[in-house]
């Protein structure tokens, strides 16, 4: 008997081996969205884009094994994403976070900087993520370059100099305050009244009475996921007829496909989705095809997100270095230029993109969105 | 100009907030139920109409008429076999109150499953407010929530008031050892209250559809407005949450007058504090003694 028995644990153990060193070869990255709630349409956004990504990489067969993302409910809430932080460092183990939203990437920076995982925004716009350390990136353009280039062209290009603002009084609501109080003035434009709102508030007749009351050109709308479009068709209903205006957060289908937010402008960072550079091309091309969807910045983000990703494990991979944040991190800053969706890229030091702004008019029916502008 | 707009901006939210209140007011004075599903039998009647306007192009008496039929039977279940059976298990008011929630937030996930989480409302030009006076926008729909509760009211009041079954609504509420005296199955009056109550929601759930537009999570702040308007007006008494719900929805407008709007909400909950500490009893509840 103690032969066979011998042989039987021998065979054990061989198998527990080959399984252990099939999935060392795979690898796993975290991803925290809103997939319930009132934002959950942005979460749905993003995994079309991040399992685009990791389709490509698998079927390019760039990296040792296969790629996967252990996703994380987040509701767009600091708390949850602290919570989802916590069990992909912890009990996932992963060494690169994609993250969304300025109030929960700003929760999992802490988190990240400590356990050195690579945490990466594609959706938060807030400037403060700009300043979360070494290990926070974003491959988004932040909020004050979102004003900075719908200010001017506002102003210069379409003559409207007196503003109102409507904004969720959070710290990417507030930061947009800040920079519209600061940039309107030597504009020659004024910020004639700014109107924070809670984020979970649904009626919005009031606010557009206090809108019409201080009689702007332009009505500038800092919100987010579903009540931005609740905002906008409120104003429209309650007779708020001037220009609307904002920053990447309309990048939605929902406000594409909203009749009342027709002719309303915003900022994204610039794309060109008829490049004939192959990434964005496969990109454009597969995005369309997979999700019966127009791609959009925020898609891009998270595809390029994603993409980084593959490049850098790859690189490491090659080197013979395990993927861990803090070698992530290295070969960030050795590559230091990146080619993906838009073309190519380059990191500021402190961990974000810097790239050419748009500014974008939903032109209606069919839900196209235009550029009038670039800066 | 301002102030005007303001309170006729909170007549006509009032007026929804009202209806809203009015049929949880009914269930909770009628069965003593915490019927915290009420915010989701508001989200059913309010999508359901939706879908079947807006999507599948039906005219609009039979859209609203299906709405009236689903929310209904959606309460005259929950009562008969969600509560019903924990009543008969001696279940305690936490217990109900803990399935009710269960069930809204199992209601709340269908409808984002089914519907998307995301804002939709239906496209109407009845929304759309006109100049009626210089600076002054009101829209038809200000009217028809306003006339609409004034209707369901005057008809729930004739009802209760004029009917059998209606007096027995208001005995439940008394004593529902006096109804099985009568005779009557408290049961049924009960399943009747939930009925009545689940039906007074389509109104407001059908024009909130149109002005504010919906979102799978509109219950829970549905169901904030109806609990305080039901404190505020008194607990039972269905003339106090009518006019509880509108005080509010004209506070809350009123407060833009001078406040940031982020304020507004805070003044529901300001006026449900002054209630409890100056006035437990609300408008015209009684003082309830042990």
């Amino acid at each position: 008997m103690w032969p066979l028995r011998k042989v039987a644990v021998l065979a054990f153990s061989m198998l527990v081996a080959l399984a252990g060193r099939a999935s060392a070869q795979d690898l796993r990255i975290g991803a925290i969205f809103p997939l319930s709630g009132a934002n959950a349409d942005y979460g749905d956004l993003y995994m079309g884009a991040t399992e685009l990504a990791v389709s490509h990489l698998n079927d390019t067969k760039a990296l040792g094994g296969r790629l996967s993302i252990a996703y994380e409910d987040s509701q767009a809430l600091p708390q949850q994403g602290v919570i989802a932080m916590n069990k992909l460092v912890n009990v996932e183990k992963v060494s690169y976070v994609l993250s969304a939203f300025t109030g929960v990437s700003k929760a999992i920076s802490t988190t990240a900087t400590r356990s050195r995982t690579v945490a990466v925004n594609g959706g938060g716009v807030g400037p403060d993520l700009a300043e979360l350390g070494e290990y926070f990136w974003n491959v988004i353009p932040l909020a004050n370059f979102e004003v900075r280039a719908m200010a001017p062209y506002l102003v210069r290009k379409r003559g409207l100099k007196r503003f109102v603002l409507v904004y969720v009084d959070d710290p990417l609501g507030q930061s947009i305050k800040r920079e519209l109080e600061s940039s309107l003035p030597s504009l020659g434009a004024t910020l004639a009244e700014a109107l924070s709102v809670s984020s979970n508030a649904q009626q919005f007749s009031g606010v557009a009475a206090r809108v019409r009351d201080a009689k702007p050109d332009v009505v500038y709308i800092a919100s987010f996921g579903a009540q931005q479009s609740q905002i906008i068709k409120q104003l429209r209903d309650n007779g708020v007829t001037q220009q609307l205006a904002s920053y990447s957060g309309f990048a939605i289908p929902a406000i594409a496909s909203l009749p009342e937010a027709k002719g309303a402008l915003f900022t994204t960072q610039r794309i060109d989705w008829n490049s004939d550079d192959p990434v964005t091309r496969r990109f454009t091309r597969e995005y369309q095809a997979r999700t019966s969807r127009a791609p959009t910045a925020y898609a891009a983000n998270y595809y390029n997100a994603v993409l980084l990703y593959g490049t850098l494990a790859s690189t490491l991979q090659k080197a013979g270095l395990p993927i861990t944040g803090e070698n992530l991190l290295t070969k960030r800053r050795e590559i230091g230029a990146f080619d993906l969706v838009g073309g190519r890229v380059t990191f500021e030091k402190d961990g974000t993109i810097r790239s050419a702004m748009q500014i974008n008019e939903v032109a209606g029916e069919p839900a196209v969105v235009e550029t009038v502008a670039v800066h | 100009m301002l102030l005007l707009q303001l309170i006729i901006n909170g007549i006509q939210v009032g007026a929804l907030y009202g209806l809203t209140a009015v049929g949880f007011s009914l269930i909770f004075g009628a069965t003593k139920i915490f019927h915290f599903a009420h915010g989701a039998s508001f989200a059913i009647s309010a999508y359901v109409f939706y879908y079947l306007y807006a999507v599948l192009l039906v005219w609009w008496p039979f859209a609203i008429l299906a709405a009236c039929i689903l929310v209904v039977l959606f309460g005259v279940v929950l009562d008969r076999y969600v509560y019903g059976p924990i009543q008969s298990a001696d279940g305690s008011f936490f217990t109900i109150f803990v399935g009710s929630f269960g069930v809204a937030v199992v209601i709340q996930n269908l409808i984002g499953t089914v519907f998307g989480r995301g804002f939709i409302s239906v496209p109407s030009a009845l929304s759309r407010s006109v100049e009626t006076l210089p600076g002054l926008y009101v829209a038809p729909t200000a009217g028809i929530a306003v006339v609409t509760a004034v209707v369901c009211f005057v008809a729930l009041q004739l009802f209760l008031g004029r009917t059998n079954i209606g007096i027995a609504l208001r005995a439940l509420s008394e004593s529902p050892a006096l109804v099985r005296t009568f005779g009557l199955n408290p049961k049924a009056v009960s399943t009747c209250a939930f009925a009545l109550g689940s039906l007074l929601v389509v109104p407001a759930a059908v024009l909130t559809s149109m002005t504010s537009g919906l979102n799978a999570a509109i219950g829970g702040r549905v169901m904030l407005i109806s609990v305080a308007a039901t404190i505020v007006g008194g607990v039972g008494s269905l003339r106090g949450a009518a006019c509880a719900g509108l005080l509010l929805g004209i506070a809350e407008n009123l407060a833009l007058w001078r406040f940031d709007p982020q304020w507004s909400e805070a003044v529901t909950f300001l006026i449900l504090f002054a209630f409890i500490v100056l006035r437990p009893s609300g408008f015209f509840g009684r003082v309830v003694t042990s």
